[in-house]
């Protein structure tokens, strides 16, 4: 079933000189960050450090003050008002999942898979239908379909927005914390699908405090703190010996949990 | 006899004033809800104010300016006509203020699902917020309208020949006094409740489904 990975390392996502800050609160200042087709990008740090920022900058669900941004081939600057079509194409490229789900409750979970093939792909129902219920079964979910996601446990609904996020094809999926909500042995189930996904060769950018996965499913790791990029490279190196002080420091305080 | 007679003619307008007021109040409140959603300092201002002087001045104010200072040319409004369209537009006021409620109590994790998939503002509207705001909407908005039955009876200052007005009107002529204002309210009560018990039941229905 795991089919086995091609890397040819051109970069589907390219993030260069992002910065944006809140008032006087500098939230990002100078990162650039580039993600190689099929490669595991696992973002940790401390909390307020600007992860969630930098993730959603990258779809522009929030407005860098300047920087580029390269998704697929897109390319949206951030001085410049993004043209709507340029913008439209670059989140088609980049599939998100939230740390709470933000599945949509008044529809059923085949719904909330269909319904965004249908207006944004311009898929018919049947064939929208057909897909879902291809990725359910693949979550291990195809008897859920009928149900409406406030009947599902946190890691199925996890496991139905990936699902939603899959069925659009994306080039690359932006994970932020995805199992930060849920218990222990339900983030396992979300984490399982993940490391399956990476396994196929799927690009991925994973905000996360899960040191397991960041670990042993990375290809990359990228340390962040204080709104910058302290320290990247591979996870295992960095794990074990840490160039940075603060990132011995983080490293202690999670590990020491 | 007689005096049943006088509130079953004064029914019908009773239904009628408080359902084309809902209606033109449900419609009115649309743009006033965009208009207080602006980012736009100007717009937002004016239908903040706007919002302000229709629910500050009484509606019975609001009926008698109708009726007797507007003139359009020749036209002047009838008493029917001024007391459905003052309470429809002090109805806007109200429920742009309810639906503007119900559309920020929506998480704004619904917004950025929308915007990460890529739907159209549109889309957003139409197929996630839309249905969501309607549903949390519920049951402010039958409390309103059953209130709104009830203040339907303000039309009668104007002469509007509802319920409250042909009671009157009974009691003056047969001078049997407050018999008819008993069987008045019972009216009012039997149209209220059902209402209420159809709003519930719709809640808990939706609820069900859907619940978070
Ligand atoms: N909408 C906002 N308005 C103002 N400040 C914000 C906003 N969003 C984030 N911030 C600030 O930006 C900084 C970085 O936030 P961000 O959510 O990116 O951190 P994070 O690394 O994801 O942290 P966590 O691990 O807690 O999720 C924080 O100081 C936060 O207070
Ligand atoms: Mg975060």
């Amino acid at each position: 079933m795991i089919e086995p990975t091609i890397r040819t390392g051109t970069p589907v996502v390219q993030v260069k000189n992002l910065a944006k800050a809140y008032g006087s609160n500098v939230v990002l200042r100078d990162v650039s960050l580039s993600v190689p087709e099929g490669s595991v990008t696992a973002m940790i740090g401390p909390s307020g450090a600007g992860k969630s920022t930098v993730l959603r900058c990258m779809n522009l669900l929030e407005q860098p003050d300047s920087g580029e941004i390269e998704i697929d081939g897109h390319r949206i600057n951030a001085g410049r008002k993004p043209n709507p079509k340029n913008l439209a194409a670059l989140r088609r490229s980049a599939g998100m999942v939230f740390q709470h789900f933000n599945l949509f409750p008044h529809m059923t979970v085949l719904k909330n898979i269909s319904l965004p093939q249908e207006r944004v792909l311009g898929r018919s129902r049947d064939e929208a239908n057909e897909k879902s219920m291809e990725l359910l079964k693949r979550m291990g979910l195809a008897d859920k379909a009928d149900q409406y996601p406030s009947r599902c446990s946190g890691g199925q609904q996890q496991r139905i927005a990936i699902a939603r996020a899959l069925a659009l094809g994306p080039r690359v999926m932006l994970f932020d914390e995805p199992t930060s909500a849920l218990d222990p042995e339900v983030g396992v189930e979300v984490l399982e699908v993940m490391k399956e996904l990476a396994c196929t060769g799927m690009t991925m950018v994973v905000v996360t405090h899960e040191m397991a996965f960041a670990g042993n499913v990375a290809d990359e790791l990228v340390v962040m703190a204080d709104g910058g990029i302290i320290e990247k490279g591979e996870p295992g190196q960095i794990l074990q010996d840490p160039q940075h002080e603060r990132t011995r420091r983080f490293l202690r305080a999670v590990l020491e949990r | 006899m007689e005096m049943l007679r006088a509130i079953a003619i004064g029914l019908p307008l009773t239904v009628l004033v408080t359902i084309l007021a809902l209606m033109i109040g449900t419609v009115v409140a649309l743009p006033i809800v965009a208009g207080l959603r602006s980012r736009n300092r100007l717009v937002w201002l004016m239908s903040r104010g706007l919002v302000d002087l229709l629910r500050g001045i009484p509606p019975v104010v609001w009926l008698f300016i109708l009726y007797y200072g507007v003139s359009i040319g020749a036209i002047r409004l009838t008493a029917l006509q001024a007391g459905v369209l003052g309470l429809g537009v002090v109805a806007a006021a109200y429920l742009a203020e309810i639906f503007r409620g119900a559309i920020s109590s929506i998480p704004k994790g619904q917004w950025e699902a929308s915007s990460a998939l890529g739907f159209h503002r549109a889309t957003v509207w139409s197929l996630i917020i839309g249905p969501q705001t309607a549903r949390a909407v519920v049951p402010a908005y039958t409390t309103f309208a059953i209130g709104l039955l009830k203040d339907s009876s303000i039309a009668s200052s104007i002469g509007v020949a509802e319920i409250v007005f042909m009671s009157s009107q009974y009691a003056r002529q047969s001078g049997e006094g407050i018999m008819v204002f008993f069987v008045a309210a019972g009216v009012y009560i039997l149209l209220s409740v059902p209402l209420g018990l159809l709003s519930r039941h719709l809640d808990i229905k939706m609820r069900k489904a859907v619940a978070r």
